[in-house]
């Protein structure tokens, strides 16, 4: 398949997605993927990410919907599923609160009457893991984060030239995001 | 246009036939000109023409044109070229398709040429160190070099003066590619390649003796042993020298075979077989249809399809595991492939355990259940041979410690940063 590329998976903290109101989309494919883009310049299509889930809820009429929240050191993401999220609502039914979960899924965007965008993901597959994984993710996500930071200060691509130019990015605040979640890792000592 | 057009009343002349050259140039002209023709395909039109003309049977215009004119190998330049040659057949090879009859290789005094005789040219064999008068062969271009098409319209005639070939001692035994590196292998040319065998696979095609991957210390890559090269099996673990083999290119990635002209010789040393292997480290964000409990056709191996093989359509599969997973590692991803063994191992969950899992839930699904949720969402690091777009994993091992020196470092680093930006 000439062309095909599975997007990768992006490491992003909870605030910093709940900060993302830059989306983007090739406007002449209708089957182009939507993308976010968020302060520190990741260009998010798939997401990543492994966390605490601590509330469900079914918000289904009809159906079954389930929206789920998954906490990270920084903020929470929600993660929505239903009938065309067979697996990922079924875990959500039948899973215990709270829970280590990690979700691959990709973030779709919602602007609300004044203008907010909501960010949320619609997940490809959740699974319960353990601790271990978890920090690993925390780890993981604050690596990428500063590599990303590093970037925008030196702006050093075309994502991250754009997200300065957008968010007038803080770098200082998201060093003080990512530092709060290292430092996490280290009281669990 | 003009020369074209002298040389087609020249070739006239010599039957007695003035054609006047204004007609020739004007018939050329419409057709070049006009309709786009390529000019050799206007020049054979507009000769026809004039045949036509004058009746002269076609045969024996091109024959008795030919006569006086012999190319010599080295002057071969131009692609639909018709030429008469005198030379001697250094080297048949393979035949690669029903429609041609003979492949080789034609030497004369002043070099070599590749030719070819379609089976519908019906022409007699020819045979190797054998010189001929061969009459009315086409010259082709084919992926940027000349070669000799030999056709219907092709006569031979045995000669019992041998042709000397140029490059003097060219015979197929002399000469003796050289002996490379497995990285510095590149598409398009013979090379003597030693390494070890590190991989057999299950053959795939009745025309395949073996195929499967050999390696030296500075590489891998894959091998084709044709059944019709008359070569003996290789064994897996074992080290070879392989001489005469080509080297050639498929969807990007370098290969070489095996054939009439190479030969196989086993060593008594053990080649180390260098790390062209690959590590990736990532989480494990899919695994993908096709993985957990499948059926494998017996005769080739193939994973079945909905029970059926895509070679030999409807058969009784054969139990075995596997996954096909996708490691991403935040910024690229990788699809790996892992075998039953590790498979087993990773997911705790033998064969057998698992052909009855399924037979309680009624659905081999389970099986895929369970090895996701054994994996998916998890830190693995892998090591593997790198197949087209998989890693085809010899080991995986799960991340089992947060690194907490990574940790002390970004802290530590994060640190200074903000306090430059602060100040």
């Amino acid at each position: 398949m000439p062309g095909f590329f599975r997007e990768a998976a992006r490491r992003v903290f909870a605030q910093e997605l709940k900060d993302s109101n830059l989306t983007s989309r090739d406007e002449s494919d209708q089957y182009a993927p939507q993308y976010v883009l968020t302060p520190t310049g990741a260009k998010v299509n798939r997401i990543f990410l492994v966390g605490t889930l601590i509330e469900k809820e079914d918000i289904g009429t009809d159906s079954e919907y389930w929206r789920g929240r998954v906490s990270d050191p920084t903020g929470s993401f929600l993660v929505y599923a239903g009938q065309y999220q067979p697996e990922a609502a079924q875990f959500l039914a039948e899973c215990e609160l709270p829970a280590f979960v990690a979700v691959v899924g990709k973030t779709s965007t919602y602007t609300t009457d004044d203008g907010n965008v909501l960010t949320s993901i619609r997940p490809e597959s959740i699974q319960q893991v353990d601790e271990l994984t978890r920090n690993l993710w925390v780890l993981d996500t604050a690596k990428q984060t500063l590599e990303r930071i590093r970037a925008i200060e030196a702006e050093e691509d075309q994502n991250s030239k754009l997200a300065k130019e957008h968010y007038s990015t803080d770098t200082v605040y998201y060093r003080e995001i990512v530092k709060k979640a290292l430092e996490s890792l280290k009281e669990r000592d | 246009m003009k020369q074209i057009a002298q040389s087609i009343r020249d070739r006239f002349l010599k039957l007695g036939i003035d054609v006047p050259v204004e007609d020739v140039e004007s018939r050329l002209d419409e057709l070049i000109t006009k309709f786009k023709v390529p000019s050799n395909e206007a020049q054979r039109s507009v000769t026809n023409y004039f045949l036509k003309k004058y009746s002269i049977p076609k045969n024996e215009f091109y024959t008795r044109q030919a006569e006086p004119q012999l190319t010599k190998i080295m002057d071969i330049s131009e692609n639909g070229q018709w030429a008469n040659l005198k030379a001697k057949v250094v080297q048949l090879w393979e035949n690669t398709h029903e429609s041609i009859s003979q492949v080789g290789l034609l030497g004369d005094e002043t070099g070599i040429i590749k030719f070819t005789e379609w089976k519908n040219a019906e022409l007699p064999e020819l045979e190797q160190g054998e010189s001929y008068l061969l009459r009315s062969v086409v010259i082709g271009e084919y992926n940027g070099r000349f070669q000799v098409q030999l056709n219907k319209n092709t006569s031979i005639e045995k000669l019992d003066e041998a042709i000397g070939v140029g490059g003097g001692d060219f015979t197929p035994a002399a000469r003796e590619s050289e002996l490379r590196n497995i990285s510095d292998l590149s598409g398009g040319q013979w090379a003597t390649v030693k390494g070890k065998v590190v991989q057999l696979w299950e053959n795939s095609h009745e025309s395949i003796e073996q195929a499967g991957l050999i390696g030296d210390p500075t590489g891998v890559v894959k091998f084709t042993n044709w059944a019709s090269s008359e070569l003996p099996d290789m064994e897996e673990g074992k080290s070879y020298m392989l001489r005469n083999v080509v080297v050639n290119e498929w969807g990007g990635k370098i290969q070489v075979q095996l054939n009439r002209s190479s030969s196989i010789e086993e060593l008594d040393e053990d080649i180390k077989v260098g790390s062209s292997t690959s590590t990736y480290f990532g989480a494990m964000v899919d695994i993908q249809t096709g993985s957990g409990l499948i059926k494998r056709c017996p005769e080739c191996k193939r994973a079945l399809v909905k029970g059926a093989c895509p070679e030999h359509g409807k058969v009784k599969g054969e139990y075995d595991l596997r996954i096909k997973a996708v490691l991403d590692s935040g910024t690229s991803t990788q699809d790996i492939l892992i075998n039953r063994e590790l498979t087993e191992e990773l997911a705790g969950l033998s064969l057998d355990t698992a052909i009855a899992m399924a037979a309680d839930a009624l659905d081999p699904g389970v099986v895929l259940d369970t090895i996701k949720h054994e994996l998916v969402g998890r830190y693995y690091t892998v090591t593997g041979h790198k197949l087209d777009r998989y890693i085809l994993v010899d080991s995986i091992t799960p991340k089992t410690s947060l690194d907490k020196e990574m940790l002390d470092e970004m802290l530590a680093l994060n640190e200074t940063f903000t306090k430059l930006e602060v100040q």
